[in-house]
């Protein structure tokens, strides 16, 4: 069929309520969504600092029909930690237990306790939305903005100048059961990814790019297409990886060049052809590298 | 363990462990949005340039999900023989087709053909129950009269079919040869009108078996006599023996006659006709050549058709000009070959088989290399073509001896408006005696749309109060033919705030689509040609419905749902019992991710509370 359906294959049932306080075409809302459509009502979230405490709504709100715990922005996978440990006292082996934090809540401030909770691999899902910088609190740079973009902590003048962190690498050298990559646009992928992590036990850890209009400088309207565009550059492959050792390709990757997508973005409008050139560069070197994972594992 | 404070113990109005009790559905954030998403059909591309006026993405839609009687009945409300068109016409449809921007486009006329054979092996259907008074009178059964009795008679009309030939049928019977539309395809089609109610008497021709005054019993009369008077080539020797004309030749041909021609063929011409006329003789035995005094691509012909001829053994000079046809004392004179066998015994008494010449130049261009030159004649380019038959087909034009004095006419056309009326009143014209390319259909769309016109006309008539439909509504986008499932307002489609635009590939989100090649039909080996059989052998049913399915079903809204699940609002629903899409705006951001993703264009935005 070379029309695509997907409506088959995406669970009908809506955890998440309209009203919420995301901006409008938000991608970490729209992950969300898909997520907890992937899990289902036996689910409980960890919630740290991050634009979804906002999204989430003020008590006596909630925009999602499931327990959600707010808490400080460091501690999210601590927090499911403790949540979990609750849940095995009260013998509930059924409930999924979420932590669902920015990129600024896994990369930076949240790594020591997700890494700590890796370690000891706690049976939680670690859901990394990935907006590629701290949106919330006003656009300031992660060490998930990209390197070349403009944050209000990186400038025009000076732009992040250290590559992403290479998260899955990370996670992937705890040994955890399972580690992925999603993009919102491509749902069907992103549940099956969602529906695999819950029947595992463990520590799983899934990281989704989740384009957002005000903090990349772009119209609402290319949300979608701007994360089917990270993924068909390969910039941001679709990715799994299973017991940290055996890597794989989600789909096919194209391999589109990367200058539409940069040319796109208002946060990348001060680089000039050089700079593109470089990311290009800079694309396909890591590339090569994860075909190496692929074909070896690390 | 601390002790517990009471509940009514607030810190800035929130309890010590706030618990949420509602849903954020109380925050009407619709509020925030400048524009707002609207489901709103347009018109596919194809829809639009299909010169019969089919709507071709709800055909495509409905064999895509295997609903092939749902979708034949579509297809047989705007065109009464598909199996026909699927056959012969060039298909505008597809150079239109926005698929292909993708890979290529979506071949149209194979998914036609096969619903349309599929139709001829369905029983008769049952006469149309005739609610009108109306009695129209059609003259001539070519598609253009074909047409307009069937969309009269499923009106609930009394219609009569006057043709002045042996059967019906027009060009489609007695010109187009049966190696591209067999006879029983052609009979089974006007079967089913016949059925339905449509009145054919064969033998009866205006101005001979037919007077204009017995046609006065008639409310309305639809003149179709269509186009068959050959224009001549305008050279020196034109009228030897020997020379005959290709619609007269393929006219001896279709009525079962084979005329007399000689072992050796020379074609002059330009469009399909000529190539018909070359293939046609070849079948009959004749070594054929075809003489056009243009360049390759501007031969006006469907390539494939073009090439086919070649495989089959036509060879074409091009850039050929004809200049003189020699007589066969020329030609002997000049050491001509001696004459040939004639290939088949016709009419006796014809001097065939005498050897004459056609005389012609080659041209190149004034500059070979380069481009604007003109071209001019070639070095040496002067030869003499030997044959023993010359067939002319150099395009046709109406016969306009039988017309009354107050219809307003010129040499080659009926002055008509879009509603095909004429100048007289209550006569109305179309198909190739009007204003419109020569194409069967152009000739059903034709009769479509005097079938409306005459639909108005005879209720005016008969004193019903009659609001005049808006002509540019019925049009499918702005220049689009009449659709008369638009005109009857009956339309089995679910369309949400259609608008008459049409939805350019702009619209299109090709990300949804994965590459599939177009299906190619099978076609006979050039070798395994044999006599009159058909040449193209279509896909089959499976081919076909696989061909449906690489529709992009442009401009309309086929529920697939893309717009629902990259909401991030959770703003669009689908109701449980009768499946309809509904953008809640209280909720909406008016974000445009749904108009984006939408695959086919069916969702536009527009300003907010305008
Ligand atoms: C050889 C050939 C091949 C063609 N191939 C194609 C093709 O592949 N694809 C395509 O799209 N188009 C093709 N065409 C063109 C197409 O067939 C015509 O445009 C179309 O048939 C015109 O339809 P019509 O109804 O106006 O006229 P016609 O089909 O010509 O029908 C007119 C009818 O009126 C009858 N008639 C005439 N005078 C009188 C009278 N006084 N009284 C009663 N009856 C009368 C005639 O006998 C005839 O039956 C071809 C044409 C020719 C000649
Ligand atoms: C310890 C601490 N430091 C700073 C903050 C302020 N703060 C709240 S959210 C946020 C940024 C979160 O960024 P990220 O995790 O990327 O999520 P996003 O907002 O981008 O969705 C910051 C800095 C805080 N809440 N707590
Ligand atoms: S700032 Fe970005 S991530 Fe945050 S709610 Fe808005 S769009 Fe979503
Ligand atoms: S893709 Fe389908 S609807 Fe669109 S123009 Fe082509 S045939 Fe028509
Ligand atoms: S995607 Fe949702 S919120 Fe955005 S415009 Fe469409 S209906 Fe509105
Ligand atoms: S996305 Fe699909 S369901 Fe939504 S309007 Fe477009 S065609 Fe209809
Ligand atoms: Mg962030």
């Amino acid at each position: 069929m070379s029309q695509i359906q997907i409506k088959d294959q995406i669970p009908t049932g809506e955890l998440m309520s309209s009203g919420h306080f995301a901006c409008p075409g938000c991608g970490g809302s729209l992950a969300m969504r898909l997520v907890l459509k992937g899990l289902g009502p036996k689910t409980m979230v960890a919630l740290p600092a991050c634009c979804w405490t906002i999204v989430a709504g003020p008590w006596p709100q909630s925009s999602v029909n499931i327990p959600l715990y707010h808490s400080p922005f460091e501690t999210a996978a601590a927090v499911a930690s403790g949540i979990r440990a609750a849940l095995d006292m009260q013998g509930d082996q059924e409930t999924t237990v979420l932590a669902w934090a920015g990129d600024g809540g896994t990369f930076d401030i949240g790594l020591q306790a997700l890494s700590g909770a890796a370690e000891r691999n706690e049976n939680i899902l670690y859901v990394c939305y990935d907006n590629e910088a701290y949106m919330n609190t006003g656009i300031q740079r992660s060490s998930a903005t990209p390197w070349g973009a403009w944050t209000t902590t990186t400038p025009a003048g000076h732009p992040e100048a250290r590559p992403k962190k290479d998260i899955l690498a990370i996670m992937a050298a705890h040994r955890i059961p399972y580690a992925a990559t999603a993009s919102v646009a491509y749902p069907v992928d992103l549940i099956r990814k969602v529906e695999k992590a819950r029947a595992i036990r463990g520590t799983r850890f899934l990281h989704v790019i989740a384009p957002c209009p005000p903090g990349w400088k772009t119209s609402d309207d290319e949300t979608i297409e701007l994360a089917r565009m990270a993924v068909l550059t390969k910039i941001f492959p679709l990715m799994e990886v299973e017991d940290g050792q055996t890597w794989r390709f989600s789909m096919e990757h194209p391999g589109d060049p990367v200058e539409p997508y940069i040319k796109r973005q208002g946060r990348f409008s001060h680089l000039g052809p050089r700079e593109i050139g470089q990311i290009q560069l800079d694309v396909d070197a890591r590339w090569k590298m994860l075909e190496r994972r692929v074909e070896m594992g690390i | 363990m601390p002790e517990k404070r009471p509940d009514s113990e607030m810190v800035h109005g929130v309890p010590e462990v706030a618990v949420s009790s509602t849903t954020t559905m109380a925050n009407r954030t619709g509020s925030w949005k400048y524009t707002r998403p609207v489901f709103q059909d347009m018109v596919a591309p194809c829809n639009a340039t299909c010169a019969i006026g089919v709507d071709i993405e709800g055909t495509m839609n409905l064999v895509r999900e295997g609903r092939l009687v749902e979708a034949r009945e579509l297809l047989l409300r705007e065109n009464p023989m598909p199996a026909t068109t699927g056959r012969i016409c060039d298909h505008p449809c597809e150079s239109s087709c926005n698929r292909k921007s993708f890979d290529q486009p979506v071949a149209v006329h194979s998914v036609e053909r096969m619903l349309g054979d599929l139709a001829l092996e369905d029983p008769l259907p049952a006469a149309v129950v005739r609610i009108r008074t109306g009695k129209a009178a059609v003259i001539g059964s070519g598609p253009a009269g074909l047409a307009c009795a069937y969309h009269l008679v499923r009106m609930g009309y009394e219609v009569s079919v006057f043709e002045g030939d042996e059967e019906p049928g027009g060009t489609l019977r007695y010109r187009v040869p049966e190696f591209q539309l067999p006879r029983v395809v052609l009979d089974r089609e006007i079967e089913r009108m016949r059925a339905l109610g449509v009145d054919i008497r064969c033998g009866v021709r205006l101005g001979r078996q037919l007077t204009w005054k017995y046609l006065e019993r008639f409310d309305t009369v639809f003149l179709a006599t269509g186009a068959h008077r050959s224009r001549a080539l305008g050279v020196e020797g034109e009228n030897l023996p020997g020379i005959q004309y290709g619609l007269d030749f393929l006219h001896e041909v279709g009525a079962g006659r084979a005329p007399e021609i000689g072992a050796r063929v020379v074609v002059v011409g330009g469009d399909s006709v000529a190539l018909d006329c070359a293939r046609t003789a070849l079948r009959l035995g004749a070594e054929v050549q075809l003489v056009f005094w243009g360049e390759c691509e501007k031969l006006a012909a469907d390539p494939a058709e073009v090439l086919e001829a070649e495989r089959e053994g036509v060879e074409i000079l091009y850039q050929t000009v004809p200049l003189a046809i020699r007589g066969s004392e020329q030609m002997a004179e000049e050491g001509a070959r001696e004459p040939a066998n004639t290939i088949s015994a016709g009419i006796s008494g014809a001097p065939t088989g005498m050897p004459m010449g056609l005389e012609c130049i080659r041209m190149t261009l004034e500059k070979p290399d380069g481009y604007g030159g003109d071209p001019i004649p070639a070095e040496d380019g002067r030869q003499v073509l030997s044959a023993q038959t010359v067939i002319i087909a150099m395009g046709e034009e109406p016969d306009f001896d039988l017309l009354p004095l107050d219809l307003k006419h010129d040499q080659v056309r009926v002055a008509v408006d879009e509603l095909g009326r004429t100048s007289k009143s209550a006569v109305f014209a179309g198909g190739g005696i009007v204003e419109e390319p020569h194409t069967i259909a152009h000739a059903l769309g034709s009769g479509k749309r005097a079938a409306i016109g005459m639909d108005l006309y005879m209720r005016e008539r008969a004193g019903e109060k009659v609001e005049a439909p808006s002509l540019a509504g019925l049009r499918y986008g702005r220049v689009g033919n009449f659709s008369i499932t638009r005109y009857r307002g009956d339309d089995p489609v679910r369309r949400t705030g259609e608008v008459n635009e049409v939805a350019g590939v702009e619209r299109i989100n090709m990300a949804h689509f994965a590459p599939m090649p177009r299906r190619v039909e099978r076609r006979m080996k050039p070798s395994d040609r044999e006599g009159f059989e058909e040449v193209n052998l279509g896909l089959t049913q499976k081919e076909a419905v696989a061909e449906a399915t690489r529709c992009f079903n442009c401009g309309t809204c086929n529920q697939c749902e893309m717009c629902l699940i990259f909401c991030p609002d959770v703003a669009i629903t689908r109701r449980e019992g009768d499946k309809k899409f509904s953008i809640s705006y209280k909720y909406c951001k008016g974000c445009g991710v749904c108009a984006v993703e939408c695959p086919r264009g069916a969702i536009s935005m527009t300003r907010e509370g305008l």
